[in-house]
């Protein structure tokens, strides 16, 4: 079980900008074998919660227990409890497979037969068996990432913390990690926290945490988070989306939300989408570029909540990676 | 603690021995600059009270612990590097003790200086030195202390730093200088009062006459005579302390200021 009880971190401020609030008391519990996903815009502070939650940065105020041990007064350990899949790869790439489980298991304290059973566990969840005598630099994309795994899994955790795990590969790869991911997990019952920016990752999870300016915005299973959006919206696409989104309250009186280019009615009750679509198009027609009616996915639930499209966020983070 | 500080520096031997580039970089550059600049200076070196010494002769502990002193550089270099690809937080993160993260670089570094230094050895009596097994067992012990000095040393300046051209300025203005005015290029005596002093105070003068002592003296002569046992104390103390201090280093995170409310 994860405990996080009030907590709060802030940057220290330098003799420029002043000090910046990452965390804002933020609680969250997640239970024994829940397999739960953080996710938020860039500067939301997950990354800063991930950083804590490691044990690598110690935060302004609050708590955090991680399998019953407190993490900031015994991070020793807490850290025997879990096990860490990092965003950059945190294998040695000049080492073999083998080589790099055997140093994990070495810092671990595992050693001898003990060593023998695990290895064969951990990497029976994964397609390297063929492959341990290889370089990881000589391993695609894929497989590299599955020998952190297989390097968590060595130590047998209660709990892993990964931090977006599937970042620069390719969709088949992806979704083979996430299909092992959730396979293992369910079998260990092991809890499992992910950060993610792939809402089709988040589906299959218990919940979804959504997270902005350092607070927690939901947390709910993925089904009950897109309930809250009402069942179906309708999404126009205009050039001139401010103007039209003005006409529509103004004359239809319906609850718009503006986002780019994008108006959506969100709040539209089941089976009023095609008229109300009908009376748009006979209305607006010029103003419009397309139409459509949408069962709301966690994206859109992540929009609505956080107010910017995966678009967006997109390209925050890559200014973000190249800046 | 100890089973963890060896698997981490099997791990920096291991990638050290899979880059032959390194292998053959670290044992020449040495070895060249001994050769050249050692037979280029012999005519005019004449060192007082020591005439009877080449240039060659004198410049040779030096260069050991100019091997050291690369050794230890090209082994703190890896930390920037084991950051930058990721590997580092993975060691981070394991339940291990923070000072076995900092043994593991160390001693990485110090069994790769070892292995050059050893084959350096070779030469000595090519010019005319000899060893007793005493004095043999003197030196390897001196070899490792100074290693060890250097790469907590190294590890020390190192730790801080985000890229690796940041450690090279600082290698070139501290490292560097600290080797300079060790006595390895040119004897203490006769140098201007302030290059004296700075000389008296830098520890790695110490570590030097730890690597000279043992080619004109026995163990026994060398244990009685007091400046090798200052040199061997000053030595211990800078080589704890580096430790120390790395260690403490790596386990200072980052900690949030309180909250304004």
């Amino acid at each position: 079980m994860i405990n996080i009880s009030h907590l709060s971190h802030v940057y220290p401020g330098t003799r420029k900008s002043p000090p910046r609030m990452a965390i804002d008391d933020l609680s969250l519990v997640i239970d024994d074998g829940e397999f739960c996903i953080l996710s938020g815009p860039n500067g939301s502070g997950k990354s800063t919660l991930f950083r804590i939650l490691c044990g690598m940065a110690l935060p302004s105020s609050g708590t955090i227990s991680i399998g019953g041990f407190d993490l900031l007064a015994e991070p020793a350990k807490a850290r025997a409890q879990m096990a860490v899949v990092f965003q950059s790869p945190a294998v040695d790439k000049h080492l073999s497979v083998a080589e790099n489980l055997r140093l994990q298991a070495t810092l671990y304290g595992l050693k001898g037969s003990d060593y023998q059973e695990r290895l064969a566990e951990a990497v029976d969840w994964t397609d390297l068996k063929d492959r341990l005598a290889d370089k990881v630099d000589t391993l695609s994309g894929g497989l590299a990432r599955q020998v952190e795994l297989a390097k968590c899994l060595l130590t047998r955790p209660s709990i892993l913390l990964l931090d977006e795990p599937t970042t620069g590969l390719d969709p088949s790869s992806r979704r083979n990690f996430i299909a092992a991911l959730h396979k293992i997990q369910r079998s260990r019952k092991m809890t499992v926290l992910m950060t993610s920016h792939i809402f089709s990752e988040a589906e299959d999870a218990d919940r979804v945490a959504i997270m902005k300016g350092g607070r927690l915005l939901a947390l709910d299973s993925p089904q009950d988070l897109r309930a809250k959006l009402g069942r179906e919206m309708v999404v126009v696409q205009s050039r001139q989306a401010e103007s039209l989104e003005a006409k529509i309250r103004a004359d239809l009186g319906l609850k718009t939300r503006q986002y780019g280019d994008e108006i959506r009615l969100e709040e539209t009750c089941n089976g009023d989408s095609l008229p109300v679509l009908e009376q748009l198009l006979a209305r607006y027609r010029a103003d419009i570029d397309s139409i459509a009616i949408k069962q709301p996915t966690l994206e859109d639930v992540f929009i609505h909540m956080t107010g910017k499209t995966a678009e967006q966020i997109e390209r925050e983070q890559l200014e973000s990676h190249t800046s | 603690m100890i089973r963890v500080a060896l698997a981490l520096a099997q791990r920096e031997f291991t990638r050290f021995i899979r880059q032959p580039q390194r292998v053959i970089g670290t044992v020449a550059q040495p070895i060249l600059f001994w050769l050249f600049l050692g037979s280029g200076f012999s005519s005019s070196f004449r060192a007082p009270g020591m005439e009877h010494i080449s240039y060659l002769e004198y410049f040779y502990p030096g260069v050991m612990l100019m091997m050291m002193l690369f050794a230890s550089i090209f082994s703190s270099i890896t930390i920037i590097e084991d950051r930058d690809a990721g590997f580092l937080q993975s060691v981070l993160v394991a339940p291990v003790s923070r000072l076995a993260i900092v043994l593991g670089k160390v001693l990485g570094g110090t069994a790769i200086a070892m292995v050059q230094t050893l084959i350096f050895t070779i030469a000595a009596p090519f010019l005319g030195l000899s060893l007793s097994w005493g004095s043999l067992c003197l030196l390897i012990g001196a070899y490792v202390l100074s290693s060890m000095g250097f790469a907590a040393m190294g590890f020390f300046f190192a730790w801080p730093m985000r890229s690796s051209s940041g450690f090279h300025a600082i290698m070139m203005v501290f490292l560097m200088p600290l080797w300079m005015l060790s006595g390895a290029l040119f004897p203490i005596e006769k140098v201007p009062g302030w290059l004296h002093i700075l000389m008296t105070i830098n520890p790695v003068a110490h570590a030097l006459v730890l690597m000279r002592t043992p080619f004109y003296m026995t163990a026994a002569q060398a244990f009685a005579d007091q400046r090798y046992l200052i040199a061997l104390a000053v030595t211990a103390v800078w080589t704890s302390a580096c430790l120390l201090g790395s260690m403490a280093l790596v386990e200072k995170r980052d900690k949030g200021v309180p909250t304004p409310r």
